[in-house]
């Protein structure tokens, strides 16, 4: 666990502080997501994610359920419980590894706009709005050209850890 | 819609779920297509989020501060023995599942939990339970914020009403985005009925005040409480305390205002 936090606290920290600008809820994200891993670590499935994939993950959900809780938005359905991994509801899920290659080599398949804005999402940290003001691209657009983008990589990255053919299921152009 | 274009409208909505960008109408609709037997569900999408989102952030990791990274190692090695030696050729998490502690550890982990707890009981990570006051002298973080923050600002708060005998200051730094309350003579309060709610007024980001946190008062006195915003805050130009039911609310119908600090 020693090395855990030596490894990966500076990706879990990384992550805490995109989505959350306040240095003690940051703390509380870094603290969680370890503790999570705790509970998890029986779980993890290495043929399943990467460490660093599998972890991300963790940081990610508890950043993101600590703004919703925070902002108190209406919540839909909280995300499933991280030691459920890798059981899915309904599938088992395929492998994604997310080594480092495979995921710059399919942001890198992306359209320049959809480039552009998984960019400044994921590296700026900027909100959607934000994103169309900067881009002058609608916000429906921008939110489109996210997700189908986020399927798409997910995809190629199937592809490319399977060797099977892609099967985009949706088309990025429309 | 047959169902290739369920599950293709399935997956979209399921991307925006991840990404947090789904409106009201859509979650609904997910929340219908997520029961219909129809589509089919996985981690996947989330695993390629955070597979991306770690990528990008690659180039600009930052290192743990020395404080928090001492505070990980020491509540953890409370509960773990020395590892055996050779298993270095195991990538880290191999290392956890083949370690003989895994197997106590998995029998410790309400022990663990319970460390855990403790730590989140620490005046500085009390959420998402409601805050408690952090009884003085005052806290470390506060006196630690006001030697590091060379942008901060200090406002007065002035009781209202019933809350006419409260006194206190609240200190911000738009910079670190952190801020503390020192606050004295406040009610203490039952958090089964009622609780203290923080308003950031931030005009700039929003003409609704910004919810900065629910905290209970334990004990007479003065008491400092920290601040905790969500999103980030640019020039708070007033905060306000008022009471609200146990858990707080999304927006504030103002029934009872405790106090208003104004920026100077």
């Amino acid at each position: 666990m020693q090395q855990c936090i030596t490894q990966y606290s500076g990706l879990v920290w990384s992550i805490a502080s995109r989505y959350l600008k306040n240095h003690t809820c940051v703390e509380d994200v870094v603290q969680e997501t370890f503790t999570d891993l705790w509970k998890s670590a029986n779980r993890y499935d290495p043929t399943v994610a990467s460490e660093s994939t599998f972890i991300g993950m963790l940081a990610r959900r508890r950043a993101i359920d600590f703004v919703r809780k925070e902002s108190r938005r209406p919540q839909f359905e909280p995300l499933p419980d991280a030691e459920l991994l890798p059981y899915s509801p309904t599938e088992p899920t395929p492998f994604i590894r997310g080594e480092s290659g495979d995921v710059v080599a399919a942001i890198k398949d992306l359209s320049e706009e959809t480039r552009q804005i998984f960019f400044l999402h994921f590296d700026e940290g900027m909100t959607h709005p934000e994103i169309s003001e900067k881009t002058g691209l609608p916000l429906g657009t921008v939110k489109t050209r996210l997700r189908r983008g986020l399927i798409e990589v997910r995809n190629k990255l199937r592809h490319a850890e399977s060797g099977e053919a892609a099967q985009p299921s949706i088309s990025i152009n429309s | 819609m047959n169902d290739h274009d369920i599950q293709n409208r399935f997956e979209e909505l399921e991307a925006g779920r991840i990404l947090g960008d789904l409106d009201a109408e859509e979650i609904k609709e997910w929340e219908i297509l997520s029961r219909d037997p129809r589509c089919k569900r996985d981690f996947s999408l989330e695993l390629t989020a955070a597979a991306v989102e770690a990528e990008f952030l690659q180039s600009r990791q930052s290192e743990l501060p020395q404080n928090l990274k001492e505070k990980l190692r020491t509540g953890i090695t409370d509960f773990v023995v020395p590892e055996p030696v050779k298993v270095d050729s195991l990538p880290a998490w191999r290392r956890i599942l083949s370690a003989p502690q895994f197997a106590w550890g998995i029998a410790a982990t309400f022990a663990i939990l319970l460390v855990a707890k403790t730590f989140f009981q620490e005046p500085q990570s009390v959420q998402p339970v409601p805050l408690a006051g952090v009884a003085l002298p005052p806290a470390e973080a506060k006196s630690q914020l006001m030697r590091k923050a060379s942008d901060l600002k200090e406002s007065d708060f002035g009781g209202l009403t019933d809350y006419g005998k409260m006194t206190g200051k609240v200190i911000w730094s738009d910079a670190l985005q952190e801020g503390y309350m020192t606050l004295t003579n406040l009610p203490v309060n039952d958090p089964a009925v009622k609780q203290y709610q923080l308003w950031i007024v931030d005009p700039k980001r929003d003409e609704k005040p910004v919810d900065g946190g629910v905290f209970d008062i334990p004990a007479t006195g003065t008491v400092v409480v920290p601040i905790r915003n969500p999103v980030a805050v640019s020039d708070p130009k007033a905060f306000v305390i008022t009471m609200e039911q146990p858990g707080g609310v999304v927006v504030s119908k103002q029934q009872v205002v405790v106090a208003i600090a104004k920026a100077s």
